[in-house]
């Protein structure tokens, strides 16, 4: 037992060095800039770790309230164009028909750049919750649509053979065939489409909200240089939301299909 | 088994079945008026080279493709019938488990679709692991298991349903030589005792001869029965015989029929 901790001690431990070595040399480089080549605005684009640290301690109750929002509102959005992506995944799977009538438009959505639709979702239903919701749901669609299909259809030809020589209902063969198998491509689509959301969620709020990390980090940005470490903390509580969406998600697949080969201990094989 | 018993009680009964594919330029007979009887109880091998129709052969027989030609029975019934009515097991080239469920669970798929209990599904289950040796692994994972293992548990699924007709496509193609003598022997005890109809496709002359009462050999282009070898060997099937002049005789005897074409 004590030689297994230690060993995996020993596994983190490079892990720890490549942090420390990387923020020491961050900090190096922002001293530098600052202090021996005296560059205009150096903090705004290396700033002292230490400083967006201590910034962390001091308004660490404003960013995640906001934060809380911008995650809260990101996942609802995410649940519903999951729900919305999947639910076409199968109908596309049911039906070629169905398939030709509907992905051309998937695609198509998917090249109406985001920065000029979030405007346009927020002039027609007026409320910043709701536009963060749909254009959350809007970017989750798609990639979990088209791997979500992908998965449905990757069920082996002779596993279908086999549910037909049982002479399976339609439905029977989606809930014990088709939709297990469909798991890994659904959750490969959902963890493309989380940290998105997220991302999503943050750009509508830039455009004009009361409530977000994004409405901080864009006032932050107005406020110039004085507020430089607010800023990067608003950006990195961005970034961690996104990282947090894609753990959560992760964590939900090896809950929900442990059986993938990636999960499987290597001693397990033969 | 004799040709006295073989004429007996038609388990599978094909006339004239053929099959053609369309393709780009002239369409392709993959099956040219193959007529052919099964008896009840009996273990018969389809024999041939790729592209002999063979597969195609027993897909017909399960009712998973129709032949453009050509009647069949089962069980004095259409395919159709016989599948709806779960009249066979199926055994593929691949095991075919699902990687989601465990071993068991695998096996119990074909009674849960047919609503039977679930204490009822799980003791069948067990048997059915005993008759392949696989009582220790019932709580594992498919791909915890060994090629020729998994092989076992698409047996045991296949025979859980308790099917009159074993439908087996080169079920042990993928294994080494080892596992598959091995495997042919536990075939021929699980078949013992079950008794069921087999009909088992194969490449494999020896393993043809080794299972098989009747040995149907196929030729291709077009895919056509050229020859029906009465395997006279004893049963019991021991391993010894695989080193018997008989046996040997017979390997022979096949392989010249495929000279001839």
């Amino acid at each position: 037992m004590n030689e297994l901790s230690g060993l995996s001690r020993l596994r983190f431990l490079p892990a720890f060095l490549w942090a420390v070595a990387l923020i020491a040399l961050w900090e190096i480089a922002s001293w530098l800039l600052l202090e021996v080549l005296q560059v205009p605005m150096a903090q705004s684009k290396l700033p002292y770790i230490h400083e967006i640290v201590s910034t962390f301690g001091q308004y660490g109750n404003t960013l995640a309230n906001e934060g809380w929002v911008t995650l809260t509102n990101a996942a609802l959005g995410f649940a519903l164009g999951a729900a919305a992506g999947a639910s076409l995944a199968v109908l596309m799977s049911a039906s070629k028909w169905m398939e030709r009538l509907a992905f051309p438009y998937a695609v198509a959505s998917q090249m109406v750049p985001i920065l000029g639709l979030a405007p346009i979702v927020y002039g027609i239903v007026r409320d910043e919750q709701a536009a963060r919701i749909i254009i959350a749901a809007y970017i989750t669609f798609f990639p979990v649509s088209l791997n979500m299909l992908r998965g449905l259809r990757s069920a082996h030809p002779y596993a279908l053979e086999l549910m037909h020589s049982y002479a399976a209902k339609p439905w029977t063969i989606y809930w014990k065939l088709r939709f297990p198998a469909s798991l890994p491509g659904l959750f490969s689509g959902l963890k493309i489409a989380a940290p998105l959301a997220v991302t999503g969620a943050i750009l509508v709020e830039l455009m004009g909200a009361q409530h977000g990390i994004g409405v901080i980090m864009l006032r932050n940005l107005y406020y110039g240089p004085s507020h430089t470490y607010m800023f990067w903390s608003t950006v990195i509580v961005g970034a961690l939301l996104g990282v947090l969406s894609y753990l959560i998600i992760g964590w939900i697949e090896r809950l929900a299909a442990p059986w993938q080969p990636e999960f499987r201990s290597k001693g397990g094989g033969r | 088994m004799t040709e006295s018993t073989a004429a007996l009680v038609p388990e599978i009964e094909l006339e004239q079945i053929s099959m053609q594919y369309p393709a780009a330029f002239s369409d392709v007979l993959a099956l040219q008026d193959v007529s052919l009887s099964i008896a009840k109880g009996e273990f018969v091998s389809l024999l041939g080279p790729s592209g002999c129709g063979k597969t195609t052969l027993l897909r017909i027989m399960a009712d998973l493709i129709q032949p453009t030609g050509g009647r069949i029975e089962v069980a004095g019934k259409s395919a159709k019938e016989a599948r709806l009515a779960q009249r066979y097991g199926i055994v593929f080239q691949n095991p075919v488990l699902y990687d989601w469920r465990k071993v068991k669970q695998n096996i119990t798929l074909p009674l849960e679709l047919k609503g039977v209990k679930k204490s009822e599904r799980e003791a069948r289950a067990m048997e059915l692991l005993e008759l392949v040796g696989l009582q220790k692994f019932a709580d594992q994972y498919p791909w915890q298991l060994s090629g020729g293992m998994q092989q076992r548990v698409a047996i045991a699924r296949a025979l859980a349903m308790e099917p009159e007709i074993l439908l087996m496509d080169e079920p042990f193609s993928a294994l080494d030589e080892f596992s598959r003598e091995r495997l042919n022997e536990e075939l021929l005890s699980i078949w013992s005792k079950v008794g069921n109809t087999i009909v088992f496709v194969t490449h494999n002359i020896s393993e043809a001869v080794f299972l098989s009462d009747r040995v149907f050999v196929l030729s291709p282009h077009p895919g056509r029965l050229s020859a029906v070898a009465e395997i006279s060997l004893p049963r019991p099937r021991t391993k010894e015989m695989r080193n018997s002049e008989a046996f040997f005789r017979l390997i022979a005897q096949i392989r010249d029929s495929f000279e001839g074409v």
